[in-house]
């Protein structure tokens, strides 16, 4: 028995640490996805890559911003002066109309804002790996950032805060096969739950037969599963499937926001009100 | 000590190189998966504590930068190491041929793996496009080990003798 023990204690040992590695991917312990010292040091590593990264991608694109684009400056120039004189005829026109609507944005703004603050992140890397779609935020802990918060854009929601560094936090994205959440069609309020599946595209389940779903239809976060703020667009209706067997809809849906090509979130700094668990949703 | 700063700086750089500077605009398909080479090549090269200790940077910049659940990657990781080591003393012969089609068979079976586990767990994001880009991946980053694998471990003989 002993001599077994010498001789495949190699293999032992991989499938020991198999095991615990297959029982924390189908059930992650909750008291693992908090940030510690040992995820900390690699994040602390890796800092100086991405910030320099940054710093070089940005200061390039302030050079051609700059000093480049500045060749066609000067024809633009007269085209704006033109352009600013007749916006100030036409601003002076409507100026009570003016003064009113910034009234009723700036309180659309606050009310908005008020509930649910925000702060904004800047893409500085994305998972490389085949089988999850991530990409890793700016941000950390230190900006009072969690596991389970949303992270949107002007254009839509684009996924929820997975694991957080300091200064470093991985969003799970929308189209990752483990992304759910509440969803709802803007048109006839029709409930359903997103799934990510890949690509920029998200599958919609358990949508009955006899709804009404139709392609082009806006789907929206119902914010009922406490994960992401109502009213948040998710994205287009590309498809509808009516299966000849079957209980549901085969529904899919075009992400509002090429999740691949975004570079500047805002983080919703608001705790979900159902515990999230890292890796399973 | 230098083989442990060897595959410490293969490791890093390449994650770094491939996670912080080519993934916005680099297919991930095209990004070989240095951590993984790094390991694999602990166990295969490296005997002794030397290599465990030579597999443990790796298989930490995997956890990181890899979006699975916490700790799963790098437990993972370490138990590639292991079975690396198994092959390296069991039946492992330095030759081009048996190296590409060690690191090959590693890299499908963790892939196989993963993609059982999600669609275990419910999950469906997986198309025949995607494993056309997969089989793109685990052919490109077993060609580039061999050329890493035998330049390295030659180096390591010359340093040696």
């Amino acid at each position: 028995m002993g001599s077994f023990f010498r001789k495949w204690w190699r293999l032992l040992t991989a499938i020991f640490l198999l095991s615990v590695a297959i029982q924390f991917f189908v059930r992650p312990p909750a008291a693992l996805s908090r940030a510690d010292a040992f995820h900390a040091s690699g994040s602390i590593l890796f800092r100086p890559v991405y910030a320099t990264v940054d710093f070089v991608r940005h200061g390039i694109s302030s050079i051609w911003s700059h000093y480049i684009a500045l060749v066609g400056m000067s024809r633009e120039n007269d085209r704006l002066r033109r352009e600013v004189a007749s916006l100030r005829e036409k601003l002076q026109e409507n100026r009570d109309t003016l003064l009113e609507n910034r009234r009723l944005k700036e309180l659309l703004r606050f009310s908005e804002t008020a509930g649910k603050k925000t702060i904004g992140a800047r893409v500085v890397g994305h998972d490389i790996s085949p089988w999850f779609q991530s990409f890793f935020i700016d941000v950390g802990v230190e900006a009072g950032v969690e596991p389970g918060m949303a992270v949107v854009t002007p254009a839509g929601g684009i996924g929820r805060i997975h694991k957080t560094y300091s200064g470093l936090s991985e969003v799970l994205l929308v189209t990752d096969g483990r992304f759910t959440a509440d969803v709802i069609v803007e048109r006839n309020r029709v409930r359903a739950v997103a799934e990510g599946m890949g690509g920029n595209l998200c599958r919609l389940k358990y949508v009955s037969l006899t709804q009404d779903v139709v392609a082009g239809d806006r789907i929206l976060f119902s914010g009922f599963d406490g994960s992401m703020p109502k009213g948040i667009l998710l994205g287009t209706v590309v498809g509808v499937d009516r299966p000849p067997e079957g209980l549901f809809l085969k529904v899919q849906v075009r992400c509002s926001v090429s999740v691949h090509a975004a570079e500047e979130v805002l983080v919703v700094l608001y705790r979900p009100s159902i515990p999230f668990r890292a890796g399973k949703r | 000590m230098r083989q442990f700063l060897v595959v410490l700086a293969v490791s890093y750089v390449g994650a770094a190189a491939s996670v912080w500077w080519l993934s916005g605009f680099v297919p991930w398909f095209l990004l070989p998966d240095f951590p993984f080479l790094a390991i694999v090549f602990a166990g295969l090269f490296i005997g002794g504590p030397a290599g465990f200790l030579a597999a443990i940077p790796p298989a930490l910049f995997r956890e990181i930068t890899v979006s699975g659940p916490p700790w799963t990657f790098f437990l993972s990781s370490l138990a590639l190491y292991f079975v690396s080591r198994e092959i390296a003393l069991r039946l492992f012969v330095r030759a081009e041929h048996f190296i590409l089609s060690v690191v090959v068979s590693l890299l499908l079976t963790e892939s196989l793996s993963v993609v059982i586990l999600m669609l275990l767990a419910g999950s469906r994001p997986f198309s025949f496009l995607w494993g056309m880009e997969e089989a793109v991946r685990i052919a490109w980053t077993g060609l580039l080990a061999v050329p890493l694998y035998m330049d390295l471990s030659g180096r390591w003989r010359r340093v040696k003798e």
